[in-house]
Parts: C-alpha cells; structure tokens; sequence
C-alpha cells in the first residue's frame, strides 16, 4: 500500500523510470524492500533527497545476495564510496543490473569489475586464483589453483599482456552463451 | 563503451541523446554502465537541451505544443501501465522464477519449454473455437446418443455426435437470415487449419533461427576453461544448498579436467577397437530390432482394433475397454523401451558420458518416430480405406485416447519416478540418494504429446483445449514433484545449446512430419461420404479449387483467381524461389567464410 505521492515525486519517478530497466510499481516495491531492511533509518519520504545510506551488513542480509559468494565484491562495486555502504540510488542500479532485463554487455561490464578484486581495470593472475577460491570455496589446493588460472589467462588473454582487460573478457562472454 | 573522461565526452555524449528518438534515448540511457546519479545529470542535461530546443522552433505555436507535449507524455505514461498489466498475464512468473533459483536454468528451460507448447496450443484452440466451432453451434444437428462417464475416457460413445470430431460438422454454408451474409463451413475449416500451421512454421522458424544466431558463434573456440570458469556461475541461484552443491561441482570439475590433462590419450590396439566397434553395432541393432518390433505389435493390435470399429457401435463396457488397448500398449512400449536403451548405453563403454546421452537420446527419439509413423500409416492406408461410415471420426477418437492415456502414463511416471525414488533413496537405499530431474526424457515426451495434438488437429479440432488443460496439469505436477523429490542436477549442461536442440526436434523431426501427413490427408484421400465438412469431394483440397471456379465468375475477384493459377498451383513459381533461397543461402555462407579469415587475421594483428 501507500501513496505514490507521499514517496516520490513524478518527475523523480519519471527519472527512474529512464534511467533504471523497472516498471513504476517494481520501483516502488523495491523502494519499500529497501526500507524494510532498516525502517528507523530510511524516512518513508524521499521527495526531498534525503541522504541515507545503508551499511554493507544489511545489505548482505537480503535473500538474494546472502548465500552469493561474491556479494561483498557486488556490493562494493554498485555502492558510491567503494565500500559497500548503499544509497537508495545504489540499490535500485545494482538490481538494475543483475535483472533478466538487463542487456548482456551490461552484465559483461559489472561481471568484469566484479571479478577485478583489487580495481586496477585488469583481471590478473591473483584476481583469478580469488575467484576460483570463491567459486570453489576453496577447495582446490594452491598448485591446482594456479593451474587453473594460468590456463585460463593462456586462452583468453587476446593482447598478450599476461592479464585479462576489459576487452578480452567481453570478447569471451560473447562467444559463451550460457552467460547470465 | 568507453570511458566518459571529460568535459567534452560529455557534450558530445548529450549532443548524440538529443538527436535521437525518445524511445532510443530511453534505451540508450538505461544502457549507460555509470551510477544512477550521472546518468540521472545526463537525463536532466539532455531534456533541457530538447525542451530549449523545441523552445527555440515554436514561438508563435507554443501552446498549442506544450498540450501536446503534455498529452505524449501522459500517453506515455499510460503505455507503461499497459505495459506493467501485460506483465501480470504471464503465466507462472514467480513460479519459474523460483524454480530457477533453486535448481538453475538447465531445469528451468524444460519448463520454459512447456509454457511455450503450451501458447502453440492456446492459440490454436482459440482460432478453432472461433472460426470453426461457434458457427458449427449455429448448424447444429440434434445429439440422439445417451451420456455414461466411460466417454471421457474412450472419447467415442455421446462424445461422436458433438462438435469434438471431424464427422459432426456441417458441409452446408450457413446463415442465419435468408438471403442474408452466409458462412462457407468448408472454407472456413480448410483455411483456418492451413493459416494456423503456417503461423506455426513461421513462428517456429524464426525462434531457430533466432536461438541458432544466438547460441552457436564460434562453438570450437571457447569451449575451454576460461568460459567455463568465469561464465557458467549462475548468478541465479539464491538458495544456500543449491548453492553449496555447485561450488562442489565446479571444484570437481575442474579437479576431472586437471587430472584428463595429464592423461594421453589412449591408443587402442587393434583387436580392442575392434571388438568396441563390435559392442557398438550389436547395440545398434538390439535397439533398432527393439523399435522396429515394437512397431510390429503396434500395427498389428490396431488392425485388430479396427475389427472392432467396423463391426458397429456396440456400447457394452467389454468393448469400450477393447478399445482402450492400443493406446495404453502404446504408451508403455514407450515408457519402458527408454529403461532398456540406457542399460545398453551403460553396457557400451562410450568415450565420453556426453556421447552416451547422445546416443541414447538419438534412440528414443527414433523409437517415437517410428511408433507415430506406424501409426499414421495405419489411419492413413487402412482407417481411411476401410468400410467404415466416418474414418475421419475414428482417426480423432484413436488420436483422443492416445493422448489421454500419455497424459495418464505422464502423471504416473512422475510418480513412479521421483517420488518412489525419493522414498528409496532416503530410507531403503541411502547410496542411491534423491533423484535427479530427467530433462531429456522428459522435454521427448512432451514433444511427443505435441506431435499428436498436431496430426489431431484436423480430425478432431477441439484437441488443442484438451491438450492445454493437460499440460497445465503436467507443469504443476512436475513442479511439485521437483521441488518435493529432486535436487539439483549434478552435470552442468549446456542450456543455451539444449534449448536451441529442444526446439530444433520440435521442428525437424515433428513440425514438418505432422505437415506431411496433413498435406497427404488433404489433398489424396478421400473424405468420407456421409459425414463431415467435405462429404462428397473428391480430396479435401476440391473445396479450394471449387471456390476458385465460383469466383472465376467475379470480374472483382480476378486477382485472387490470378493469384491461385500463377503462384500458388504453378511449379515454376516455386522453382524459381527455391533457387532464390539456394543462391541467398549460398551467398551468406561465403559471407561468413569471409569474415572468419578477416577475424583470423586481426587476432594476429593484436598480438603483434
């Protein structure tokens, strides 16, 4: 329930409406699971702009992120001040993103940042071996984590600079349809 | 994309915006990899830019443009509520997205699959309905025979002289007021069945085309461990356990490839490639024997349920019963023949599990095909041949059982199936575990289903509803059934390649098998004499070519007779088309050609 007039002015809806892949009302129900996580902290009018922004903790309570084993890396690369603490503004982007009606050079885009752990705008050798530990909850030994990330880097890397940029990885995605 | 440094990127960026449509724009803006903030500045930037613009055009009209303005912006407001209700008629959305989080997108494509069969039937029932049966309400004939529930099951009985079969309808051209508009039933029921198929065709093929584009660039590059490593994560799935077991199964996967990496490759000598090629073909021919043997008793139990037919109506239950035999024999050579082909592939020791899914599929699928075959055969030679009053009815009222019973095999199945095996794998047999969703066997029987609604079609033309209540039932049952009994799979496989298989099946073996046997229907057996829309014709296809001789008549109507003589019934014209596509498709292939050298040469020319 509630009034769309008391939340949100038109034109701020109009705006979101533009800027992110949701309808009005997905808007408004997000808005309102976005509260739902701390209801003292977020004020239920935001024609003003309220500046409010959530910490990562709560953030990474939501079902949909709890059991994801990169949600601090989602959530540091969708949030303002890198270290995961959102605004309303963040929140609403970074599902934005990962919705089905997201295009998949987007995804592309934010998976790469994603998986570049240490956001030098290259994915090196010791990004990778953070990956396949996250992926694999580290269950492969250190030399079997090597090997997979030299393989890795040996066919993809299409400049041959020892390390995957951003070109190479979509020039990857494109050719791996099972992709999401 | 780039990288949006400075001021200038920026104006450029806005002036680009400005230029462009209000819809591209949209899009273009959601598109933008930057934060809600600097997208929200460059929205704001760029419709201030068009409103001083549009400003600077329309002094003397201003307005004039601004309520109209006023009114495109709140007619867009108003497609976008359209567009949210829109959303709530899809069917099952939470449903399926559910399902995707808890067991990932291989299991979801069945489903997907089945909701899509199921718009094939929805549509079909509905233009039926329409076109086809309302008017038919307006004619109808008086209904002698008594009502027993066996009718439900049998489909013959009351259920003979209703709107459900071919025979009942009507060969007259309707009208209600005299001399007023009439409706030709013959026409009508030819064309509607015809337009609906090449809807079907066309549908059919784009959606191949479409996935084809999609899913199969480049198969033999990327294949590796790169892909397979930083884009097979579902990032759909939400569920803790889920979750945990494909962590499991990536690290054993990737633990397998490892370890083939070290292992050379195998050289067999002489007498053991032998005695493998051996195995292979005495499989082959137990499983094609097993086929070609099931088909035999196929067609001998109908010819003897034909007896029964022609001898007369005859509703005492023995006979009802009687009835009932051929599908269900049917059904279970279908159920169980599956079992005894996956032994056999356990039995030959493949090269590698992916071939062994192949080739086992490979059998069902020719198994299915020749059942249907025998089967249409026997209505198509013999059924349509023989003495009876209405071999069209008869064709419908087999085909009706035949897919009530698969539905009743289906239900079963997943109960037999899952939920047996849940039970097992719990308490009795611990090492077997639960049981995994079978996506193969399960999207091959739902292929079969749709193939026999389609060849049903003409002869009983409400088949479609039945068949949409019952796979609406199969989705909720199979949904209930996974999320009781099944976990997650284990393989990963690859759903984007299946589901362009899935409906390349569909196509290939079924869509253009079932037009065949409408095309010889139509236009080289003889309807029957005393019942039906076309009693009395010669073929089904004279009640075209009669029209045609009528409108020959109308100076007004020239053009449709042009038409009918020098494209539609002329070789030449499709001659010269089928060279057409022979030469587009032969130009595109050496486009392609083409520019897989030009991408050869550039990688080079990066690495360098």
């Amino acid at each position: 329930m509630g009034n769309k007039q008391t939340t949100f002015t038109p034109e701020q809806l109009d705006a979101y409406q533009d800027c992110t892949f949701f309808t009005r009302k997905e808007i408004l129900r997000l808005f309102y699971r976005y509260r739902d996580l701390a209801p003292q902290l977020v004020p239920l009018d935001y024609t003003d702009k309220p500046d409010v922004t959530l910490p990562y903790e709560l953030i990474a309570s939501m079902p949909e992120l709890k059991d994801n084993p990169f949600r601090q890396r989602i959530a540091e690369v969708f949030s303002e001040d890198g270290d995961g603490n959102m605004t309303l503004d963040d929140f609403l982007d970074m599902f934005s993103v990962l919705s089905e009606m997201a295009p998949r050079d987007l995804k592309a885009y934010y998976a790469f940042k994603i998986y570049d752990f240490n956001n030098d705008d290259y994915i090196c050798k010791s990004d990778l071996e953070k990956t396949v530990n996250k992926l694999t909850r580290n269950e492969l030994t250190p030399e079997e984590v090597s090997l997979v990330c030299e393989k890795v880097i040996y066919e993809a890397d299409v400049d041959n600079d020892g390390k995957l940029s951003l070109e190479d990885f979509q020039h990857m995605i494109i050719r791996a349809p099972d992709f999401l | 994309f780039g990288f949006f440094h400075g001021f200038y990127a920026e104006e450029k960026l806005v002036g680009n915006l400005v230029s462009m449509s209000t819809s591209e724009r949209i899009k273009a803006i959601q598109k933008m990899p930057e934060t809600m903030k600097k997208k929200r500045e460059i929205r704001n930037k760029v419709l201030k830019e068009i409103t001083k613009k549009s400003r600077h055009r329309s002094t003397q009209l201003s307005c004039c443009t601004e309520c109209l303005q006023g009114t495109v912006v709140s007619f867009r407001r108003f497609g976008n509520s359209l567009s949210e209700c829109f959303h709530l008629l899809q069917l099952w959305h939470k449903t399926l997205k559910i399902i995707r989080a808890e067991f990932g997108t291989s299991v979801l494509s069945y489903f997907i699959f089945l909701k899509w069969l199921l718009t094939f039937n929805i549509f079909s029932f509905l233009i039926n309905f329409s076109f086809i049966t309302i008017p038919q309400f307006i004619a109808a004939e008086p209904n002698n025979l008594s009502f027993t529930g066996l009718e439900l099951l049998t489909g013959a009985g009351y259920f003979q002289q209703t709107v459900l079969y071919y025979g009942f309808y009507t060969n007259a051209t309707i009208s209600k007021i005299e001399n007023g508009p009439s409706y030709n039933m013959q026409l009508a029921y030819i064309f509607t069945i015809g337009i609906y198929f090449v809807i079907c065709f066309l549908i059919l093929l784009f959606s191949i085309a479409k996935s084809f584009c999609r899913n199969f660039i480049n198969p033999q590059t990327y294949t590796g461990n790169a892909s397979k490593l930083l884009c097979t994560w579902d990032f759909n799935i939400n569920n803790e356990k889920a979750v945990k077991l494909k962590q499991k199964n990536l690290s054993t996967q990737i633990k397998e490839d490892l370890t083939e990496v070290n292992r050379e490759v195998l050289n067999f000598s002489v007498t053991e490639r032998v005695v493998r090629i051996v195995i292979h073909l005495v499989s082959w021919v137990a499983s094609l024997g097993t086929a070609v043997a099931a088909c035999a008793g196929v067609y001998f139990l109908s010819i003897n349920n034909l007896k029964l037919f022609v001898k007369g109506h005859k509703n005492d239950l023995e006979s009802q019963a009687a009835m009932l035999v051929l599908p269900i024999v049917a059904s279970l050579l279908n159920a169980f023949i599956p079992f005894f082909y996956s032994w056999l592939g356990h039995l030959e020791r493949f090269q590698t599990p992916g071939h062994q899914i192949y080739v086992t599929i490979t059998r069902n699928i020719i198994l299915k095909i020749s059942i249907v075959g025998i089967l249409c055969y026997y209505w198509l030679n013999i059924v349509a041949a023989s003495e009876s009053q209405c071999w069209e009815t008869l064709v419908g009222q087999d085909i009706y059982r035949l897919v009530l019973v698969d539905f009743i095999f289906c239900l079963l199945g997943s109960f037999f199936g899952e939920f047996l095996q849940r039970i097992i794998g719990t308490t009795v047999c611990v090492n077997l575990g639960l049981p995994e969703f079978d996506i193969g066997r399960n999207v091959l029987d739902l292929i079969y289903a749709q193939t026999l609604t389609w060849i049903g079609i003409l002869f009983s033309p409400l088949l479609p509803g039945i068949q949409m209540i019952s796979f609406s039932i199969v989705f909720y049952v199979k949904k209930v059934s996974l999320m009781m009994n099944c976990q997650p799979p284990r393989k990963v496989w690859r759903t984007a390649q299946m589901t362009t298989s899935f409906m390349f099946l569909l196509f290939f073996p079924s869509f253009l098998g079932v037009l065949s046997v409408i095309g010889v229907t139509v236009w080289r057996l003889k309807p029957s004499e005393e019942c039906g829309p076309f009693r009395g014709l010669s073929s089904m296809y004279d009640a075209v070519s009669q029209w045609i001789k009528i409108l020959e008549n109308y100076t007004a109507s020239k053009w449709v007779v042009w038409i009918y003589h020098n494209l539609i019934t002329s070789e030449l014209f499709f001659f010269i088309l089928s060279v057409l596509v022979l030469i587009f498709t032969y130009l595109y292939w050496q486009i392609i050609e083409g520019r897989k050298t030009m991408t050869k040469l550039l990688h080079k020319q990066i690495i360098n």
